[in-house]
Order: structure tokens, then C-alpha cells, then sequence
């Protein structure tokens, strides 16, 4: 089970590119894509989904290239978008019954794999009621339900937790975590404690360039020894912000401790304190935006 | 703000938004055929057997007189559905919040359709004066007397048909295509009453300028009875040619049209009243059930998560049978129908059984082929319509599997509905009924699929299948008729043409998919 993205790039209206030059190659586990609003994530997601051609490189799976012969994939694909609709006037066992149909499931597997899945989604008590009285997060998950329906090697899945309350949040990770053992699995969030719990690899991207691909230990050694935490004065926080690098806040009695990610101390108080991955992602982030600047 | 500085920004920024979209291009275009076909000359008016030289005044009152038959119709598909999206785009939410007054909304949607509507009457007026020198009777411009008709018969009438446009859109039940269809036969009546009462529901002016030109044609001709015909005649051969100086403007008749202009703002004012102001809560869609978010069910918050584990699916499972597709797409087709719905289906299929076979041809098979109009309609949209469009096509084979099984389930819907029909006409070995009513059966769905793809919505397939139907079998004109109502249709061989016409609509339909799946 192999995925291998060469020098995928896509094009918009504009002569704008959302991803180029994009390289990886992806074997079971869980893949966190991390990178802010516009990187290039949905766009990656949406061409690997069979869904979006791209402009100029290949995407193959084993060995088939996705874009000449998307039905290999697709047949054992499980893809959820980051926007998606539902048929209102269906229940939860009759849109999944059409998903199957549509994915060439046979009925009587199809039946049996639909109430496992409404047991894992949490929605059996929902499931006769129709979609269109869904709230977000059983809409959500009823996405997340479809996706699985047929049991896919390559499963995409765009932003799966919005929407879901920190219970199902924690669910759907350890999910996640189960299933990457014996395919591949592309989760694409901002949410980067999702990814922390998750993802054996990480690629961080940041306009529609792969900026780091790395295992999150190996993500976090490149920002070792280089995380303060530093307690200021709330009225000093503003200053602060403009000279350091800094990852997070969190407002205690004594002041604002800060987490800076910085060669030097930023303060003869400052203590060194292990890296998190949001640090390592902003200090990638942010390195790659002064480069940029520079050049 | 002051409340015309809200109203301003409310009907500028919606009529910015539609005319950047291609999609008015195409309604200027329209508009711009429409001027053709009367500077041609293929759209004349007459009185009788004469007509009046093409002068300023005659093209300026036979434009307004088209602007107001034609565009009373198109125009409210053309502008129905502002309403609708800001409910989709999320936009209504937030107008709902501000201090903006719910009269105040509709009044702006109202003048943002009304926008729209004129922008298409001033291109037919540009094309008024291009008919006037075309036709080079009298090529003396008189700017007046040309744009008067068309200012005091045509902007009421586009104000009525903008206020209506917002009506329907915020009555729930006509919010869809009830109201297409509704609408279409409203206007379908409005046409005789214009032309009938002349006075008080002379809304398209018709009757006004009818009555002025019956007296111009009895002091010339001395005829007492007319008729008045907007179209094109045969043979023009032996036709009366007169002059004619424009309207008698009466105090009555501009009063009128004021009567007319301050109804529609009525009209507008009433729709606020109906408004649900974008709560999700007051409106009924077609869902029965609450449209309230759910609760969340009592497990999603208490007792630990069950462990989680899916089982693998067994060898074969991965099968892709068509008939399960199939038995999928017409559920999704007929799900959320009521039984009101079944109960009319069921008693015009006892109507075809019971009725006399001609009556069957010509009327109920056609009523049966009308009532799940609102189905086919939404053959092609669903996906785009409800966004499934990434789930559905990320599967295996959407062309090859997904569209024909969307397409037979239209036509297994035709066959249910009107299935009596064909075994009446095969018990009378009726084999020529049989085969214009499997043409028939063939390119509705197909028609709708096609346009569905091609356009996104349903509203396209509803009303052209309207006009087919309209036209057709229930005015007995021959080309129109798709589903052998007429024997005159039948004998001209209609049939075949449909059937041929619906295997070209099937490759366009194809074509409009494979559009759909590379754009996404």
C-alpha cells in the first residue's frame, strides 16, 4: 500500500497556484497535514479525493496513476470533504444505504456495516430521524460514517472534527489512530493538539508549499532546547509579542506565562521547558515567513 | 444610516452580485433575441388584418406590448431567488442580526429584482430603435413617443412581477417549485383578464392599447368587431398598413399604472409579513420533522465511549450491483413525498383506466406526466443543490453508474405514473400510442436530467417542461407535442423527432456531467 505524490501542483483562475511542486510518499499510518488557512491543504486533499485535477505533477496509488485511472482508488477510497451536505428527507440508515449503493457495496455487508458504523459514531438513537434535523456535529459525523463505509485503504479526511464536542473530538482521534495502523490515513486540521495525538508523520505547508515532512519526534528534536517559558507582567505582554516568537499564553496569579520559541532566553528569568508541536509548527512557520520576507 | 441609505446598499449590493454572474449575460442575451425577433418583423401586432407603419409610437407600444407578455413571465424565474440566496449563503444570518426591519428587506429585494428587470427593458428599448430603422417605414426618431410605452406600461408590470418575485419566496409553500408552477399558471390567466376587463386588471396594458387602437382601426376601416394579435401572421399579403400617433396617454390610464406601481410596493411590504426573518425555526421546508438542530442524543454526553473497533468488510462485499444503486436513487427520488401526493398519482392512473381512450391521450396522460414534475425537476441538481456533490462523485464510476441510475430512475417514474395510459393503448392495439408514449416516457426524465446538470437547479426544467406541456398537449400545437396528445403531432411524425431530440439531450446530459466532475 503505497501513495506517492510527485511534484503535484494546481493552478487556479488568476494564475494562482493553491500547491506546487508538491512531493511526498506515504505508506501506512496517519498523515496530519497542519498549516494555516490557504496553505493548500483542502486543495491537496481534494486532488488526492480524485475529485480536483491537478495542473502539473502525478499522484500514483500503487503505482496507478489517480488522475488516468481514478476507479482503482476510488474503489477503496474513503474521502470526507470539509464542506459537505446531506439529503435532508433521508434518515441516517437510508443516506448511508444510498452512500453504499453509490460505492458499489453489497447489501447485506452494507447493512451489517452500517450499524456498526452508527454504533461508532454515536448516532443510533438518531438514525430513523431525517438528516435535515440534524445538528452540526451529527451531521459531522454522519461525514465521518460514510467515509468508513467501505472500509477504505486511503482514507482523506478535511477537517473532520469541526463541529464535534471534546467527547466526540477524543472518540473520533482514537479512532483515527486505530484505523492508521493498517492504512493510510490524510488528516488535515489547524487543530494541532488532533495531530499530536494522532499522526506518525507530519507535512506542514503553508502557501500550497510542503514546508516540513517529518515524524512529530523528529519535528520536535529541530525546536529542542529552544522553548522558554517566560512569566511578564500582563501590560508588558503587547512588547513582548512584537520582540519574541511567542507559541502561547496562559494568565496565572504571578503574571502571563509565555512559551517563546527563541535561540537565546528572552529574559534572565526565562526557563527552558520542553517543545510542543504547536511550538515546532510555529517556529517551522515562522522561519519559512522570514526566509521569504528576506529574500 | 437612514433607512433609504440601508436600502440603497440592500438592492445595490444583491444587484451587483447577479450581474457578475454569467448567468445575466445569458438573461441579457435573452433579452437581446427577444429584440431581434421584433426587428425582424417575425413579432408583429395587429389589429384585424392591419397593423400601423413602423413609426416611433407604433414600435415603441409594440415593444412594451412584448416586454410585457414575455418578460411578465421569464423575468419572474429570471429574479425569484434572492431570498433564497441569502438563506443559502449564510448571508440572511447575518442581515437578521443587524437592526435592518423585515419591510425594509423585502422592499430592497423588491427593487434589487426590479434592478434586474429594468436593465433587461432597457436593452429592449436600445432594441426598439434598432426595429424602427430595420423596418425603414419612417425612420423619423421620436425619442418620446418611442420610450413613453415602454416607461408607463412595462416598469409597473416588472414592479408587480419583482414584488411577486419576493412574495413567493417568502411563503413557504411556494418557495420551490410550487411557485414556479404556480406562478406560470398565474400568468397563463393574467394574459385573457389583461386583454378582457381593460380596466382595473389591465395589469400588462393590453387591454389599453387594444381599446386605443380598435378606435383608430373602426374610424379607418369601420370594422366594429377586432381581434388583437401579437405574433406573426402567414400570409401578410392584402394586410392594412395605417398611421398611428401614439397613445391617447388618459389621466385614467396613468393613473392606473401608479395604482399598479404602488400595488406592487404593497405586495413587497405584505411579503414581510410572511418573512421568516432567516429563522430556521418558523420556516417548514419539505422536512416533516422539527427543523430545529436535535438534541444531541444522551449518550454523545454520558457513559465512557464504547471501544472502538471496525470490522473488516468480508471478501466480495466490494460489489457493485446496479439494481441496489438503482433502488437507492428512487428512494432519494420519491423520499418526502406525502401521501396526498400518491393519492392524486394513484387517482389519474384510475382516471386513465376509466376514461375514454381519447380523452387519456390528450388530457390525462399529459395531467399524469404533469404531477411529478417537481420530482424530475430535481434530477442533475441534487448534488450540486444539497453539495453532495464531493461524497457522490468521489465514487467509483460516477458517469457510469451514478447518471444512468439518477436517469432510469426518472423513467421508472414516468412509467409508474402513467402506466395505465400504455396498457389502454396496447389493449386498443393502439401500437402507434404505445410507441409516441414510450418516446414520451423516454425524454421527460431525460430533459430534466440534462437541464438539472446544466444548469444546477430545477427551476430551468420546470419551466421549459411547463411551456412544452402548456403549448403541446393542452394548446394542441403539433411540434410541442412530446407525448402523442395531438393526432396531428402523431402523423407528422413527432415522435421520432422527441426520440431523436431525447437521444441528443442523453449525450448532453453525459456531456454536462463529465463539465461537472472536471470543474470541481
Amino acid at each position: 500500500m503505497k501513495l506517492t505524490i510527485e511534484g503535484v501542483g494546481k493552478r487556479y483562475k488568476g494564475n494562482f497556484w493553491g500547491l506546487k511542486d508538491f512531493t511526498l510518499e506515504l505508506g501506512a499510518g496517519v498523515l496530519g497535514l497542519l498549516g494555516p488557512n490557504g496553505a493548500g491543504k483542502s486543495t491537496l486533499m481534494r486532488i488526492l479525493a480524485t475529485i480536483t485535477r491537478p495542473t502539473e505533477g502525478r499522484a500514483l496509488w500503487n503505482g496507478t496513476d489517480i488522475v488516468r485511472s481514478p476507479d482503482g482508488l476510488r474503489a477503496e477510497l474513503g474521502y470526507l470533504p470539509q464542506d459537505f451536505g446531506v439529503y435532508p428527507n433521508l434518515n441516517a440508515v437510508e443516506f448511508l444505504e444510498y452512500m453504499a449503493a453509490v460505492k458499489g457495496l453489497d447489501r447485506a455487508a452494507a447493512a451489517r456495516r452500517i450499524e456498526e458504523l452508527l454504533v461508532l459514531v454515536n448516532l443510533t438513537e438518531a438514525r430513523k430521524r431525517p438528516l435535515g434535523g440534524y445538528s452540526g456535529g451529527m451531521k459531522q459525523r454522519i461525514g465521518i460514517a460514510q467515509a468508513l463505509l467501505n472500509d477504505p485503504r486511503l482514507l482523506i479526511v478535511d477537517e473532520p472534527t469541526v463541529g464535534l464536542d471534546p467527547e466526540e473530538r477524543v472518540r473520533f482521534r482514537n479512532l483515527l489512530s486505530d484505523l492508521g495502523g493498517e492504512r493510510i490515513v490524510i488528516l488535515s486540521t489547524h487543530i494541532v493538539s488532533d495531530v499530536e495525538a494522532v499522526a506518525n508523520g507530519i507535512a506542514m505547508m503553508d502557501r500550497g508549499r510542503l514546508l516540513a515532512y517529518a515524524e512529530p519526534e523528529e519535528l520536535l528534536r529541530r525546536v529542542e532546547g529552544r522553548v522558554w517559558e517566560w512569566v511578564i507582567p500582563s501590560a508588558e505582554l503587547p512588547a513582548a509579542r512584537e520582540r519574541w516568537r511567542i507559541s502561547s499564553t496562559v494568565r496565572r496569579a504571578d503574571g502571563v506565562h509565555a512559551r517563546v520559541v527563541s535561540e537565546i532566553p528572552p529574559a534572565p528569568g526565562a526557563v527552558r521547558v520542553p517543545p510542543s508541536l504547536e511550538d515546532a509548527y510555529l517556529a517551522v512557520l515562522e522561519g519559512d515567513r522570514a526566509r521569504a520576507a528576506a529574500a | 444610516m437612514s433607512q433609504a441609505r440601508v436600502l440603497w446598499h440592500l438592492m445595490r449590493a444583491d444587484f451587483l452580485e447577479r450581474v457578475r454572474r454569467y448567468s445575466f449575460l445569458l438573461t441579457l442575451g435573452l433579452a437581446v433575441y427577444l429584440g431581434y425577433v421584433v426587428s425582424v418583423g417575425q413579432l408583429k401586432l395587429w389589429i384585424d388584418d392591419s397593423r400601423g407603419i413602423y413609426n416611433s409610437p407604433w414600435v415603441g407600444v409594440v415593444m412594451a406590448m412584448v416586454i410585457n407578455s414575455f418578460l411578465s413571465i421569464a423575468g419572474f424565474y429570471v429574479v425569484k431567488g434572492s431570498v433564497e440566496r441569502d438563506r443559502r449563503t449564510g448571508v440572511g444570518q447575518i442581515l437578521a442580526t443587524t437592526p435592518m426591519s423585515k419591510p425594509l428587506y423585502t422592499l430592497g429585494k423588491m427593487a434589487s429584482n426590479l434592478a434586474v428587470l429594468l436593465a433587461m427593458v432597457a436593452v429592449l428599448a436600445v432594441m426598439a430603435f434598432a426595429a424602427q430603422l430595420v423596418a425603414g417605414e419612417d425612420t423619423r426618431l421620436q425619442m418620446v413617443k418611442l420610450l413613453a410605452p415602454i416607461l408607463v406600461f412595462c416598469v409597473p408590470v416588472m414592479a408587480i412581477v419583482a414584488a411577486f418575485a419576493v412574495l413567493f419566496e417568502t411563503l413557504p409553500g411556494l418557495r420551490g417549485g410550487l411557485g414556479n408552477i404556480a406562478w406560470f399558471f398565474l400568468w397563463v390567466g393574467l394574459m385573457p383578464a389583461s386583454i378582457l376587463t381593460k380596466g382595473s386588471w389591465d395589469l400588462l396594458g393590453l387591454g389599453a392599447v387594444s381599446a386605443d387602437l380598435y378606435r383608430q382601426t373602426a374610424l379607418r376601416y369601420g370594422v366594429t368587431k377586432h381581434s388583437f394579435v401579437l405574433g406573426a401572421m402567414a400570409d401578410e399579403r392584402g394586410s392594412k398598413i395605417f398611421h398611428w400617433d401614439g397613445m391617447d396617454w388618459t389621466p385614467e390610464i396613468l393613473l392606473s399604472r401608479l395604482v399598479w406601481l404602488g400595488l406592487a410596493v404593497g405586495l413587497a411590504l405584505i411579503a414581510a409579513v410572511f418573512f421568516d426573518r432567516f429563522d430556521t425555526a418558523r420556516s417548514s421546508g419539505r422536512v416533516r420533522k422539527p427543523q430545529a438542530a436535535l438534541p444531541e442524543p444522551a449518550e454523545a454526553v454520558a457513559g465512557p465511549a464504547p471501544a472502538i473497533h471496525l470490522h473488516p468488510l468480508p471478501e466480495g462485499a466490494r460489489r457493485f450491483r446496479f439494481f441496489d444503486l438503482l433502488r437507492a436513487e428512487l428512494r432519494l427520488l420519491l423520499k418526502g413525498q406525502r401521501w396526498w401526493w400518491y393519492a392524486v398519482a394513484l387517482g389519474l392512473l384510475i382516471a386513465s383506466i376509466a376514461a375514454p381512450i381519447q380523452s387519456v391521450r390528450s388530457v390525462v396522460l399529459p395531467l399524469a406526466w404533469l404531477w411529478p414534475i417537481l420530482l424530475w425537476s430535481a434530477l442533475g441538481t441534487r448534488e450540486a443543490r444539497f453539495a453532495t456533490d464531493g461524497l457522490v462523485f468521489s465514487a467509483a464510476r460516477p458517469l457510469g453508474r451514478q447518471l444512468p441510475a439518477v436517469w432510469l430512475s426518472g423513467v421508472l417514474l414516468a412509467v409508474a405514473t402513467g402506466g395505465a395510459a400504455v396498457l389502454r393503448f396496447a389493449l386498443a392495439g393502439d401500437w402507434t400510442g404505445v410507441g409516441a408514449w414510450t418516446v414520451g416516457a423516454l425524454f421527460i426524465p431525460t430533459l430534466a436530467l440534462t437541464l438539472g446538470v446544466w444548469s444546477g437547479s430545477s427551476k430551468l426544467f420546470e419551466i421549459i417542461f411547463l411551456v412544452f406541456w402548456y403549448l403541446g398537449p393542452m394548446q394542441r400545437v403539433p411540434a410541442l407535442d412530446y407525448v402523442g396528445a395531438v393526432p396531428a403531432a402523431v402523423k407528422a411524425g413527432m415522435p421520432l423527432a422527441y426520440l431523436a431530440a431525447t437521444a441528443l439531450l442523453m449525450a448532453a446530459a453525459v456531456a454536462g456531467r463529465k463539465r461537472q466532475l472536471a470543474r470541481l
